[in-house]
């Protein structure tokens, strides 16, 4: 009878936010799959059923596949770099000096800021004539560099863009992890002579695996969907080098209002992470 | 409680979703009682164009008003919307519903809303007068058509043609705008400078702006376009496009008189006195008018290729399928008023396409937009294709990557031949 009760008010308190993750978040996601198997052009009278057409369509279309080898560069260079980014930040941060809080706060502003200003900040910053960066590169008699504007580039500078914006996210979730390794642990290692690099390498890396390992996977998801910036800051351009799947995704469904096809790069795209995800989290599982 | 953010953009959308229900309902009860006609303008005239509109619709409200109840009073509403996000809006309006009486939409992206009569045709009420299509300048006209039926008045053309700078033309002892190629090179090496001695080319002859309809100047003169005539193909590989876009490149990195397109604004660089001479269209009048310091004139394109071609496009005026018969009436009557009075319009930089307007001498006042106005008999319009928004982003990359030397013209062009081929099947 307890635990019914209990279940019951569990089930009350989770009603609206399953209600609206029914309405929200799961329907939208079935539905999706529906549009995605109709030719649907936005004007039309009705969409029309057409199977798996538009996925065998995606899967033949060069510039998907370009948009995804886009993604996976992008990935590659903001995952790695990212999140050894956040852990420097974290293990700074976790050694009790005075002020950390401070520094907490302002690594963590970025994230709180919405992608259009982020972006059109780093426009700024780029700018070929009258950006920052070209200003300290011009002092230094490096002469200036087309940073969006140049296919070899554009997709590096709007992986540090991202890198600057999403670091101190993962950073608190590292600070999390850090606090929860036992003290003892490193103090024994310590009184046993172990150098500062030692200690992190034998006892706080092993015991963070479990963090670094969400953090990772968590990154790859939000890295792999990464829109706001390359739609603000370069469309695509220069010449396909910052065109990525989301990207793609909303320049067939709302610049072209190919709806079935724009599901379709959807949906492929989520298969791609989820096999991903899943594998990853298997590896985690073996290994403990 | 606590929401997190998306959960606040929820409650956020339905209650905006319930206010926008009840103002709608309010709206149609104040018509019915009145007895006056709304109508809902929209257009994407966010710059000074827009204080230009706003002023005729304003005049066209007082005369509708109808006090003494002889004929019926009309109301106009204008809504604009930024270009940017224009389309959406207005799509999202016809396939769902919402949509506005009369809306502009450009010559180029007619087809797709004609094709599946999300406007609806013009030519019964043209029939009842009061517009003569023998007045309109024939390829505005004719841009308007869609298999053989009218389903839009054109309000203006805006050509692209040639912007220069008076100021460094008499600096370099140039008397006259260049008229064809011969002339043009000429002009524009004296006019490409190092004024400051550091072995850098400061100030150009000429520059790209938008590349994708200077690239159509070029292209048209040389008998060629995104498009095979008949429309199914791409004429991107054809010998003639080959010439065009061999042009253009060498402009770049054979005559040397053009900066390449990259890391540059080069309509600043023109508003600037950086540029000496653009290609650009007649809409952005107020943007050099504005300029400090900056003296420039306009003039016919010159002719680089076989014969005289300039790339335009045009304001179209439509109205939406489903439209109740008397806001039909209501909106041809708005749309007359607006044609009548397209010479307002061409002050605010625009060029009319109504013969018995352009030859009034009002408007040969306006010296810009009457330089314009003379490239109206050869103005080419983007090829008339549903499929035309899906096939420009590619067209953009050929020359993206013609002009910045990121990819060889042969295989650049083939790429874009080959995914528009690819689309054009699909359809």
């Amino acid at each position: 009878m307890k635990v019914w009760n209990r279940n019951k008010y569990a089930a009350m308190f989770l009603l609206p936010y399953g209600v609206l993750f029914l309405v929200f978040v799961a329907s939208p996601v079935i539905y999706g799959f529906i549009v995605s198997l109709h030719k649907w052009y936005i004007l039309a009278p009705h969409p029309t059923f057409v199977g798996l057409a538009n996925y065998s369509a995606v899967l033949k279309d060069d510039l998907f596949r370009t948009a995804f080898m886009r993604t996976a560069y992008f990935v590659v260079m903001v995952v790695p770099l990212g999140n050894a980014l956040s852990l420097l930040m974290a293990v700074g941060l976790n050694q009790n000096y005075r002020g950390t809080t401070l520094y907490k706060v302002a690594f963590y502003l970025p994230v709180l800021t919405s992608v259009s200003v982020v972006a059109i900040l780093w426009r700024w910053l780029y700018s070929t004539q009258f950006g920052l960066l070209n200003y300290y590169l011009g002092r230094a008699g490096l002469g200036s560099v087309n940073w969006l504007t140049s296919t070899a580039t554009a997709m590096p500078a709007i992986a540090l863009l991202s890198i600057w914006w999403g670091a101190g996210g993962n950073m608190l979730i590292y600070l999390a992890g850090l606090k929860n390794i036992p003290r003892e642990l490193l103090e024994a290692a310590e009184i046993d002579g172990a150098s500062p690099m030692q200690r992190f390498g034998a006892v706080t890396w092993p015991l963070l695996k479990p963090t670094t390992l969400f953090c990772v996977v968590m990154s790859i998801i939000a890295s792999s969907q990464v829109f706001g910036q390359t739609y603000i800051l370069t469309g695509g351009g220069p010449y396909y080098s910052t065109l990525t799947v989301i990207l793609y995704m909303y320049q067939q469904g709302f610049g072209l209002y190919q709806l079935g096809y724009a599901a379709a790069v959807g949906y492929v795209l989520f298969l791609a992470v989820l096999v991903f995800a899943v594998l990853q989290f298997k590896l985690l599982a073996y290994q403990r | 409680m606590h929401l997190s953010i998306p959960n606040r953009r929820i409650l956020a959308f339905v209650g905006g979703l319930v206010l926008l229900l009840c103002l709608g309902g309010c709206r149609h009860a104040a018509e019915e009682d009145t007895g006056v006609i709304h109508l809902e303008f929209w257009n994407g005239f966010t710059g000074p164009d827009g204080k230009t509109m706003e002023k005729i619709v304003r005049r066209f409200n007082e005369e509708h008003k109808d006090p003494d109840g002889s004929g019926q009073a009309i109301q106009v509403r204008m809504q604009i919307i930024p270009w940017g996000t224009y389309y959406d809006k207005v799509t999202l309006s016809l396939a769902y519903g919402g949509a506005p009486d009369v809306f502009i939409l450009h010559a180029d992206r007619l087809p797709e809303y004609a094709d599946v009569n999300a406007v609806i045709t013009v030519d019964d009420l043209l029939k009842t007068g009061g517009l003569d299509a023998k007045d309109f300048a024939p390829r505005a006209w004719k841009a308007a058509q869609w298999k053989g039926r009218q389903y839009a008045i054109p309000l203006d053309c805006h050509p692209q043609a040639l912007y220069y700078n008076t100021d460094l033309f008499k600096k370099a002892g140039i008397a006259k705008p260049p008229t064809n190629l011969s002339e043009f090179l000429a002009d524009a090496k004296k006019l490409t400078r190092d004024t400051n001695g550091d072995g850098k080319i400061d100030q150009w002859g000429f520059a790209f702006t938008w590349m994708r309809n200077n690239a159509h100047t070029f292209l048209s003169q040389f008998d060629s376009g995104w498009l095979t005539s008949d429309g199914r193909h791409s004429d991107l590989t054809s010998a003639n496009a080959r010439e065009a876009f061999q042009l253009m490149s060498d402009l770049i990195y054979k005559y040397k008189v053009c900066p390449a397109p990259e890391g540059q604004d080069a309509w600043i660089g023109f508003r600037t006195g950086k540029v000496a001479m653009a290609i650009e269209g007649i809409y952005m009048i107020s943007s050099v008018e504005e300029q400090e310091g900056l003296k420039f004139a306009g003039a016919p394109c010159p002719v680089f290729g076989r014969h005289p071609g300039v790339w335009g496009n045009s304001h179209m005026m439509c109205m939406p399928r489903g439209i109740s018969p008397e806001h039909r009436k209501a909106a041809w009557t708005f749309m007359k008023f607006l044609s009548d009075n397209s010479l307002d319009w061409a002050k605010g930089g625009q060029v009319p396409v109504r013969k018995s307007i352009l030859s009034t001498p009002e408007f040969r006042k306006l010296e810009v937009q009457y330089q314009f106005s003379r490239e109206l008999p050869y103005v080419v319009y983007s090829p008339p294709s549903t499929s035309l928004n899906q096939i420009l982003p590619f067209c953009d990359a050929a020359v993206e990557a013609t002009l910045n030397h990121i990819k060889p013209m042969d295989e650049a062009l083939a790429e874009a031949a080959r995914r528009t081929n690819a689309v054009l099947e699909r359809q």
